[in-house]
């Protein structure tokens, strides 16, 4: 662990211990919960509830994100896609777990930007409502939304305001959507909700003729629909060149 | 620091270089071939990963590093564009492209001249080098069927011989026979689609397709998955160069290919002649090959930096560059899109081959009058998922929804869970004119991954003729989208000026070596031993994908290489 990095998630978690905004992340980064174990630059005030909670059943190792940041851009997400009943939203498909393990790995060119904007997203938030985002109730945290989207949000340099929402609104897409292989579509939660049947290996002449809903698989993953594949004929032959 | 000598030296084996490749190598001349790629496999391809193909294009080059910037005018820097759309290994676009595989229109080869004796000099906007080709389409047909039998491409003839057949295209140019494979299967796109536009009094079809209805050369039939566009085809149904000729390459025993090796350089000598290329290795290493002929053959932005790059003092603009044409003349299409919604019933567009599954001939080319129009030339007008690409990712990205409905929330929620599978894109592919200051050169800001300049591109392509055409084919597009008895019809978004798909020119043939880059067979007015093939050397663009077109100039270069250079190297005429 780099000493900057501690001392910078240090800082955030003191952040969001002071605000107390915590609740329903489901994620908290390795580094976090060794500082919060061995008490060191932690803050002393930081309150016994929250922490029980965060060292609670639900607890996971994030990849990326600090618990802070992991709250933040849960209850941004779900803000995109908010689930209802029947209608499975980010948080369902864990959206956060899939955006965290993207900044980890294929998308780390983005971790600047990503902190960049949920830092200028907080400042934001403290100027304009006196709270950070995760206390906001739903039609305040849709009016910062709505505030990013339109480029009308206050304070942001780099990344933009809309630069910013439109990667979240992109990242919380493919979240949604890609397959569970990249940690998202939990339980195939965003194909669920579109009716898209997955990771299907063929369409018969009946399914395409057909003016209703296609149902005659069960929803595949990748997973399931490779382990069909070899078990097909031989379609490997050697690799060349 | 390696040499080795060869007869032929091929630069990306991908639709036009694989072709090469293969009927170089038959006719017993030793082919090295150079790909900056990798060599995959059918069994490397994973089906319906949207994420890894289609989001993060895996099978196109890296935008960040291997970038491509864009500026709409030479007055600002340029960025790199971030989606770069062609391939980037072995086989080429070929891997991942949507198949589409169109003959061009007789007029399209004469666009310049059947404008002027149909509508007048004056039809033409004065500011674009809109050309004729130098060949007919009769010239090419040869070469066409050759590329359709030899790939495998499932369509319905619509013109045979000069007899018009419905169901098929009645507005192709002539050919002399069936296509080797029957349409593919329709899906309920394609159904809706050709009600509504028949309707209409319109002409519909099947789009020809290299994606095989039936089992063919020992490749099994489609599975019609969906997975087609920005995908390689798990099956090997999609005649992909990979599938085809790079097999009938290795089988000559004449073919070596050098993967992951990076052409910097493209060596001449005194006399003026070519001498072969110069690459980086996979290791970094730097390495010549030597060969009689030196073939062209990697994207557009590709062959004119290679070109630039490796100027001397004997030709200081760029190797074929006498004319002064290198880079000029880019074009692209643009695609106007509308959507269609269905509250009655489901359409399920993501099933069977993503890209324009049924087309309409229409208002393409010079097919309806223009008089007292405008604009000049027209679409392709097809339905097909909002990016070409039906998943749910690309769906998300690219469906954009109707006005009044916002793009996050609950109510984008509602409209997603409701529309995924009840909607049919329809989209106007327009055939954008040429212009000399739409060109690609280097840039002198931002450099690629081995530190060659970046080639840059200034193009815009909202001009007079290219606006009025669009929203000409916005009314046409939503005409069709009540026809097919949408309950909602609404418009997408257009591109910023920034180019769309299919990019082509920068190294236009034609009949002058003063105003055109290469002759007919694709080789160099300046040095009779290079070749450069491709879509940089399409003096226009028509609105078709232009694959097969580039594919049949392929088999034409070879053809006239095979019976013509190899007995007698020199200029061909």
């Amino acid at each position: 662990m780099e000493k900057h990095d501690a001392k910078r998630r240090a800082f955030l978690v003191r952040a969001a211990a002071g605000a107390g905004a915590v609740a329903g992340a489901g994620l908290v980064p390795g580094a976090f919960a060794e500082t919060q174990e061995q008490g060191k630059e932690a803050n002393p005030s930081f309150p016994a509830a929250t922490h029980a909670h965060m060292r609670g059943d639900h607890e996971k190792l994030g990849a990326f994100f600090n618990h802070a940041d992991a709250a933040t851009v849960a209850a941004f997400v779900e803000r995109i896609m908010p689930g209802a009943p029947g209608k499975p939203g980010a948080r369902d498909a864990d959206v956060l777990n899939y955006i965290d393990l993207a900044l980890a790995g294929p998308y780390a060119d983005l971790q600047e930007f990503y902190r960049h904007g949920l830092t200028q997203l907080g400042a934001y938030c403290q100027e304009k409502y006196k709270k950070p985002f995760v206390q906001l109730p739903p039609a305040q945290q849709d009016e910062v939304l709505t505030a990013l989207d339109q480029g009308k949000a206050t304070g942001f340099v780099w990344p933009t305001a809309q630069a910013f929402f439109n990667t979240v609104r992109t990242h919380t897409m493919e979240g949604m959507f890609a397959d569970p292989i990249y940690g998202g579509n939990k339980d195939f939660a965003g194909w669920e909700l579109v009716g898209f049947p997955g990771a299907q290996l063929f369409y018969s002449p009946k399914d395409m003729d057909s003016k209703e809903a296609f149902s005659r698989a069960p929803t595949m993953g990748l997973q399931s629909a490779l382990t069909k594949i070899s078990l097909g004929p031989s379609n490997s032959p050697a690799r060349k060149g | 620091m390696a040499t080795q000598k060869t007869d032929v030296v091929i630069v990306g084996v991908g639709a036009a270089g694989g072709i090469l490749a293969a009927e170089l190598g038959k006719a017993g001349m030793k082919v090295i071939g150079l790909e900056r790629g990798p060599r995959l496999t059918t069994s490397d391809f994973a089906p319906a990963d949207e994420l890894r193909y289609f989001q993060r294009q895996d099978l196109r080059p890296n935008y960040k590093r291997q970038p491509v910037t864009w500026r709409p005018n030479a007055g600002v820097r340029a960025t790199p564009m971030t989606l770069l759309n062609y391939g980037n290994q072995a086989g080429g676009g070929t891997v991942h492209y949507g198949a589409l595989s169109w003959r061009f229109h007789e007029d399209d080869f004469r666009v310049r001249s059947h404008t002027i004796e149909r509508y007048g000099a004056k039809a033409i906007p004065a500011d674009s080098s809109v050309a004729d080709w130098p060949m007919t389409y009769a010239d090419l047909e040869p070469f066409y069927d050759r590329a359709e039998y030899e790939l495998g491409v499932s369509g319905k003839a619509g013109n045979l011989k000069g007899r018009k057949i419905d169901g098929g295209n009645i507005f192709e140019a002539p050919r002399q026979r069936e296509y080797p494979l029957p349409a593919l299967h329709p899906d309920q796109s394609g159904v809706l689609f050709n009600e509504g536009a028949s309707k209409l009094g319109y002409h519909p079809f099947s789009s020809p397709r290299a994606i095989l209805s039936q089992p063919y050369q020992d490749r099994p039939s489609c599975t019609y998955c969906g997975y087609c566009q920005a995908f390689g085809c798990h099956v090997g149904a999609k005649g992909s160069i990979l599938v085809t000729k790079l097999p009938e390459a290795d089988a000559t025993g004449n073919f070596k290919l050098l993967t992951g090796t990076m052409v910097y350089r493209v060596n001449t000598d005194n006399s003026g002649r070519a001498t072969g290329v110069s690459y980086y290795g996979p290791d970094g290493s730097e390495n010549t090959v030597e060969a009689e002929l030196v073939i062209i053959a990697p994207f557009i932005y590709d062959i004119v930096r290679l070109l630039m790059l490796s100027k001397t003092n004997k030709f200081p603009n760029g190797l074929a560059n006498s004319s002064g044409h290198l880079g000029k003349h880019m074009m692209a299409h643009i695609s106007a899109r509308v959507f269609a919604a269905f509250d009655d019933r489901y359409v399920n567009i993501f099933m069977g081959p993503s890209a324009q599954k049924h087309t309409l001939d229409d208002f393409n080319a010079d097919n309806f009058d223009h008089t007292g129009m405008n604009f000049m030339r027209g679409a392709q007008i097809s339905v097909a998922p909002a990016d070409a690409e039906a998943g749910p990712i690309g769906t998300a990205m690219s469906l954009v929804p109707p006005p009044g409905t916002p793009r996050w929330g609950a109510a984008y929620r509602d409209f997603a869970a409701k529309y995924f599978n009840r909607y049919a894109g329809i989209v106007a592919q327009t055939e954008n004119l040429p212009y000399a200051d739409q060109a690609i050169d280097l840039d002198p800001n931002v450099r690629d991954q081995y530190g060659l300049p970046a080639p840059r591109v200034t193009y815009d392509w909202r001009r007079p003729n290219e606006l009025a055409r669009i929203e000409f084919l916005y009314q046409k597009l939503e005409g069709i989208g009540h026809a097919m008895g949408a309950t909602k019809v609404w418009r997408g978004n257009l591109s910023s000026g920034a180019p769309g798909s299919h990019h082509q020119g920068g190294a236009r043939m034609g009949s002058d070596p003063k105003t055109s880059v290469v002759n007919r067979y694709s080789q160099s007015w300046d040095i009779p031993n290079l070749f450069l093939m491709g879509s940089a050397t399409h003096p226009t663009m028509a609105g078709f994908n232009p694959t097969l077109t580039i594919q049949a100039l392929a088999y034409m270069a070879a053809d006239a290489i095979v019976n013509r250079y190899k007995k007698n190297p020199g200029a061909l005429v």
